[in-house]
């Protein structure tokens, strides 16, 4: 690491080189793009020795990744005025995707566990990068503690794995699965789970996200649009041995869990990134619980269109400043025919979700997200009935415009990524509709209705328990003083 | 001790922080306001001591401006000398190098942190979707219901706590003595001064947000004052303070002070040197074409210059919310804000009112508000509710990957796209004014309509008029940016000055306000000339008119007019941004740029405020350092027009100055600290990362040019005033608080005396001349330019 930052110091003089990033970025992401949609559907499959693999799945995210780059490095451009800054920051963007990229290929499985463990290495520099800030190399060092024991888990999974196998490949250790004892797949894949977790922030390893803002804002929108969706992929990349060792439940609780409290939690929230962060942690809970489901594809659609929201979230998290006057929140009553509306464009979303997606066509895991779908579609309709301006006709066709263009873009998305990810081992694996899973359906749809009709807002203890639980880590804010002397 | 007794110290605490603006009204006033009444160098002493604060430039910012000859190095040396420092600058340079600001443990941080935490949680302002519970019963109440609940506190009940903050901090304070008492509440206050300069806010200012949800410094002590009780903490907290070098100080000022000099030699040099008066009046027999009335903000110095250059214009500066003590309703959202200087109470409230013939127009305007307004609910909506934030996310990803695909792209585009579409309330409406105080009858008479016309025309010094006269507001466009509004006019408690532009326009336009201004005052305006408003959008130099009243008659010259001031657009961008080509769109990407973090420079590089005809500055390039007010001492023969300049526009220029100073003097307690980590609480604020005190100042980016290079220079307020030495004198000794500003050294004041041809540095009880100085100076720098010659 020492190495990297004196490599970092001595180009911060040359600001040329830096300047030069961006433009490098765009390249990448456009070489990338016209190779992906010049092989599409049929993408190429690659390998070199037992180092790399390359294959639709790679493509993707290479382009995602890249195109990330360059729209955070563009800004960055801009947003520096302190040109060592600006270069520190440049060189730090350029290593973390040069980690992300190399990850993504490694079929080694010591370059996968080197790759991961940069990740997190360049990220928390990242985190601190004013170290003339106290606060901020805190927070840095914070950051660093959980992904090193994050690496070291993942480490502990493969080479578990790879051991048992006489194997150093992912995919050695892949088809290895079949003939490991069960003992050690699922030791191996909770402590994959365990790695995946930490670097997604889900609870109760959120703490690092939630004290990540001494990062300046793009490389917290790198963070919520690249970073934290390591364990989407990891979790997808080993999908047989999370399947093999039946902890989809696992994944799904917890998943499910995390996406439900950090909701709660982001409601309370006064600062702008610490919402944005608790909405990342819902965000990613709900990857997650597609992964517990079996709907990897599902998980990675999810991963790359949520990075264009946090990403366009973060980067114009300035424009919060507002004035405003105080209101009361809305009292919510609905009539028997705005019900009906509401009922029957629920429904029609859910038929054109199922038909568009696949999802929730048998009945297995997939209705559950097609009920997800479903209710978002009603309660659009219903915001949308409910307010004064519209008129009934508008009303009536709103909706429906809405949501044929959300549903339309996101199956578009949906069966892209499935096509990138063909000749993956596991693309989705459909569980049947288990009664853990109606249980927490139930949950589920309690914490809405919860939600909904603002009960909450009745329970001071849950505000402060909430408020405790989603502060920063201590050492992180108003830890130090500057004194003149 | 007895609430009363209290209150009072309480009060007395409270002088020595700063009042924090909410950012969406960024007033820059001075952060040691409360210290006013002591002279500066000992004031920023206190300062230092109490707040643990950087008051005077930084020792190698003293020494780039030694360098390359801002601090005159023999005006520097002659200061040191008279002052008793016989030896080289260089040598006390490095003495002042040896000041340093260290980083140091917080000893209270648990309960700043606690503090912090409830606060941020209480004086939110609408940011988070489920607000603090028990919010209306004000903070102490609100905090005593909840706080059993926190266990990071340990056990406590609410009725162990006393049930008002009186009989906490009664009870807290039993035993101590009054000095005791005042001490540690002004280090209480002291020690989250954002926050506490927020809570003095709210209570001046009396805002909706305060008066839902009430929280003064007497329950921010009980609350704190109570949690560190039970943190186990010492009240008081004793050593750790510095101990003061008097030296260093003196030494820092002196620097300062040379600095100042330097400037001010550099300026009434300048001035003095203009075309003589003779020679600029028999040009002027024939009104101009335009007369262009602008802001007094430093930056209508550059834009006036252009705008001057490409006709035959004449151009004024005058306060920026034009005379009109008003409020403004905005028509997009209802709310109700300050137009004119936080200094003045707002007699007014201005509205948009269709025009003849609009209403359609207004309400298919006002519809298209309601469904935007509308639609952002929506989207907090989706994105906030269970499960439709996932589904929201996954429909409309893709969305917002065109958008942030289009915004890095081409940013500058979709700026003019959607600045040529959007029909505003300008074209459709007419400002309407109304009394804020009367709630009877809101009509204003005529009599007060043209009693606020004639007083701009008095204050500038007005002869004659031209066939179109053009008040220009200023507001600055920015993407992407919580300071936006410190970029906007001063004078008009940062908004834009447009609707007080438009309003001044149309009551001067109205038939009845000009009859009487011809039969009462003698002010006899052309039924040819028409009035009309305009803004000067000070990031892309473009100046929008609104001119959809102007009669066919006129419609030649307007479209001379608008086509001149595009010119002059391109010519004050190239001047402004350094460029040749393209200099217009270069601006329009710093106004749309979402990564901007610098759109403009706003009012950086002030240092003085000049109040004297356009002919004493015209032709000279003032390089935006200066606030031109236009003034002509021959037609205020009593004098009430100068007593009414340096009662309002000085002073705020004052206000905006020592802002300017101490946020770049100490740029993280003073100002706001980089923008690219800041972190927006409440809707109103910033807070620096993971969240800590808030913020008070203007951030880095608008002061500094490169670690540690400031753009601005930290230089107090030189007033320049050309008018008789008697007339200035009579003002300041009939108004205690101006006169303890020029002494105190908050400002200087040099008046111009016309009737003497000389320049006199006013000092309290003394007279100095300056021009004596200057010659001085320049027989120094003759010698030392020949020693160099030599040695070359
Ligand atoms: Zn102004």
């Amino acid at each position: 690491m020492t190495q990297l930052t004196t490599i970092i110091r001595k180009s911060s003089e040359k600001s040329v080189l830096t300047g030069a990033i961006p433009v490098l970025f765009w390249l990448v992401f456009i070489g990338n793009l016209i190779f992906s949609l010049f092989h599409f559907p049929n993408m190429p499959e690659w390998k070199w020795g037992d180092l790399f693999k390359f294959n639709g799945f790679s493509a993707l995210l290479w382009t995602t990744v890249s195109f990330f780059g360059g729209v955070i490095t563009t800004y960055a451009s801009s947003y520096f005025k302190d040109s060592g800054q600006r270069s520190k920051f440049m060189l730090l963007c350029l290593g973390f995707t040069v980690a992300v990229m190399l990850f993504l290929v490694s079929e080694h499985i010591v370059l996968l566990m080197f790759s991961w463990l940069l990740m997190g290495a360049v990220m928390s520099n990242l985190i601190g990068l004013d170290s003339r800030w106290g606060e901020a190399r805190e927070a840095k060092r914070f950051a660093r503690q959980y992904f090193v024991i994050g690496s070291v888990f993942l480490t502990i999974g493969l080479i578990l794995l790879a051991s048992y196998n006489h194997t150093i490949t992912l995919s050695g250790v892949i088809n290895g699965i079949g003939k490991t004892p069960d003992h050690i797949v699922v030791i191996s894949a909770l402590c994959i789970i365990i790695a995946a977790l930490i670097q997604s922030a889900i609870f109760p390893f959120h703490k690092w996200l939630l004290s990540s803002m001494t990062a300046p804002t793009p490389a917290s929108a790198l963070m919520h649009a690249g970073f934290v969706n390591g364990s989407g992929i990891i979790l997808t990349m080993l999908a047989t041995v999370i399947v093999a060792s039946h902890t989809m439940d696992v994944l799904f609780i917890i998943g499910g869990l995390t996406a439900i409290l950090a909701q709660f939690t982001k409601l309370i929230q006064t600062n702008v990134k610490q919402r944005l962060a608790c909405s990342t942690i819902a965000q990613m809970g709900f990857m997650i619980m597609q992964c517990g489901l079996g709907f990897f594809n599902a998980a990675i659609a999810h991963l790359i269109l949520h990075g264009f929201y946090k990403a366009y979230l973060f980067l114009s998290s300035g424009e919060e400043i507002e004035r405003l006057n105080p209101k009361q929140p809305p009292i919510i009553k609905i009539k028997w025919l705005e019900a009906l509306i509401v009922l029957l464009f629920s429904l029609l979303g859910a038929f054109i979700f199922a038909r568009l997606t696949g999802k929730g066509m048998e009945w297995d895991s997939g209705i559950f997200l097609t009920l997800i779908a479903s209710i978002t579609v009603g309660q659009a309709t219903y915001n949308i009935v409910k307010q004064k301006t519209f008129t009934g006709l508008q009303k009536l066709l709103v909706p429906p415009f809405l949501f044929v263009a959300g549903i339309g873009a996101y199956a578009l998305f949906y069966n892209g990524v499935s096509v990138f990810m063909t000749g993956m081992e596991i693309v989705s694996v459909p569980s049947p509709v288990t009664p853990l899973q109606i249980t927490f359906g139930v949950v589920f749809l309690a914490g809405f209705f919860l939600m909904k009709l603002g009960v909450y807002r009745q329970i001071p203890w849950l505000y402060v328990k909430l408020m405790n639980m989603s502060q920063p880590f201590k050492k992180t804010i108003l830890t130090y003083k500057t004194k003149t002397q | 001790m007895n609430p009363t007794n209290i209150n009072i110290l309480v009060e007395k605490a409270a002088d020595h922080i700063g009042s924090t603006w909410p950012l969406y009204s960024f007033v820059t006033s001075n952060p040691l306001s409360g210290y006013e009444k002591s002279p500066f160098p000992e004031a920023v002493q206190r300062a230092k001591e109490v707040l643990g604060t950087s008051v005077y430039p930084k020792a190698s910012i003293y020494k780039k401006a030694l360098e390359n000859g801002d601090i005159n190095a023999a005006v520097l040396q002659n200061l040191l000398h008279k002052h008793g420092y016989k030896k080289l600058p260089e040598h006390y340079l490095t003495l002042m190098e040896s000041q340093q600001t260290v980083e140091d443990v917080n000893q209270h941080s648990d309960l700043d942190r606690t503090m912090v935490k409830w606060l941020s949680a209480f004086m939110d302002e609408g940011l988070a979707e489920w607000e603090m519970p028990f919010k209306s019963s004000g903070f102490y109440s609100a905090w005593r219901k909840l706080v059993p609940y926190d266990e990071l506190l340990g056990k406590i009940e609410t009725n162990d706590i006393p049930k008002t903050s009186q009989e906490a901090l009664t009870l807290l304070s039993n035993g101590l003595s009054e000095k005791q008492i005042l001490e540690i509440f002004t280090q209480h206050l002291a020690a989250l001064p954002g926050w506490v300069g927020y809570i003095k806010l709210r209570n001046q200012n009396k805002t909706a947000w305060q008066k839902q949800y009430p929280i003064d410094l007497q329950q921010y002590l009980a609350v704190r004052l109570w949690t560190a009780k039970q943190l186990g903490l010492e009240l008081i907290s004793q050593g750790n303070k510095t101990q003061p070098d008097p030296e260093m100080a003196e030494l820092q000022y002196l620097w300062l002070k040379a600095w100042e000099k330097s400037w001010q030699l550099e300026l009434v040099h300048t001035l003095g040197n203009t075309p003589k008066e003779i020679e600029l009046k028999e040009k002027k027999t024939t009104a101009p074409d335009a007369q262009l009335v602008f802001c007094i903000d430093t930056r209508s110095e550059l834009i006036r210059r252009h705008v001057e250059s490409k006709g035959f214009y004449e151009t004024f500066g005058y306060a920026g919310f034009f005379g009109i003590a008003m409020d403004y309703e905005n028509a997009q959202n209802g709310i109700t804000q300050k137009s004119c200087p936080p200094i003045l109470d707002s007699s007014y409230t201005v509205k948009e009112v269709a025009q003849a013939n609009k209403e359609v127009e207004k309400q298919k305007l006002d519809r298209k508000n309601e469904v935007s307004q509308f639609w952002n609910y929506f989207l907090k909506r989706m994105k906030n509710m269970l499960p439709s934030t996932f589904g929201f996310v996954e429909g409309s990803g893709f969305y917002y990957g065109l958008h942030l695909m289009a915004r890095t792209i081409s940013p500058a585009s979709l700026y003019r796209f959607s600045s040529n579409k959007k029909t505003s309330h300008e074209s459709v409406c007419d400002p309407q004014l109304q009394s804020a105080q009367n709630t009877n009858d809101l009509n204003v008479s005529i009599a007060e309509q043209a009693a606020i016309v004639k007083s701009g025309f008095d204050l500038m010094g007005w002869q004659n008029f031209a066939p179109l006269v053009v008040f220009v507001g200023h507001g600055s466009h920015s993407a992407n940016n919580p300071f936006g509004s410190s970029l906007d006019c001063g004078a008009c408690a940062a908004s834009p000055g447009r609707h007080n532009a438009r309003m001044l326009a149309t009551m001067a336009n109205n038939t009845e306000v000009r009859k009487l201004l011809a039969t009462q005052f003698d002010i006899k305006i052309p039924e040819a000339t028409v009035f009309l408003g305009a803004e000067h959008n000070t990031t892309t130099d473009e100046i929008e008119l609104f001119d959809k009243h102007i009669p066919s008659s006129h419609q030649k010259l307007l479209d001379n007019l608008k086509s001149n001031l595009e010119k002059a657009q391109i010519t004050a961008t190239q001047e402004r941004l350094g460029a040749l080509g393209n200099s217009v769109s270069m601006a329009q990407v710093n106004a749309s740029n979402w990564g901007e973090t610098r759109p403009e420079w706003g009012l950086a590089k002030n240092a003085s405020f000049v109040i004297a005809p356009r002919k004493t500055t015209q032709h000279i390039d003032l390089d935006g350092r200066c606030f031109l007010h236009s003034y002509d001492w021959k037609s205020d023969t009593d004098g009430t027009a100068l007593e009414a300049i340096m009662q309002g526009p000085m002073v705020v220029t004052q206000w905006i100055n020592n802002h300017y100073y101490f946020s770049t003097v100490d740029n993280e307690k003073f100002g706001a600290g980089t923008k690219t980590t800041h972190n927006i609480t409440g809707k109103f604020g910033v807070v620096q990362g993971n969240g800590g005190d808030l913020q008070t100042g203007l951030p880095w980016e608008s002061l500094y040019n490169a670690d540690n290079q400031p753009y601005h220079s930290p230089l107090r307020l030189t007033v320049v005033i050309q008018a008789p030495k008697e007339r200035v004198n009579a003002i300041l000794s009939k108004h205690e608080g101006l006169r303890s500003l020029v002494a105190n050294e908050w400002i200087y004041l040099i008046i111009m005396d016309p009737e003497k041809g000389k320049s006199i540095n006013w000092l309290d009880q003394q007279v100095l001349e300056i021009k004596e100085e200057e010659q001085f100076i320049n027989g120094f720098l003759k010698k030392n330019l020949k020693e160099e010659l030599t040695i070359a």
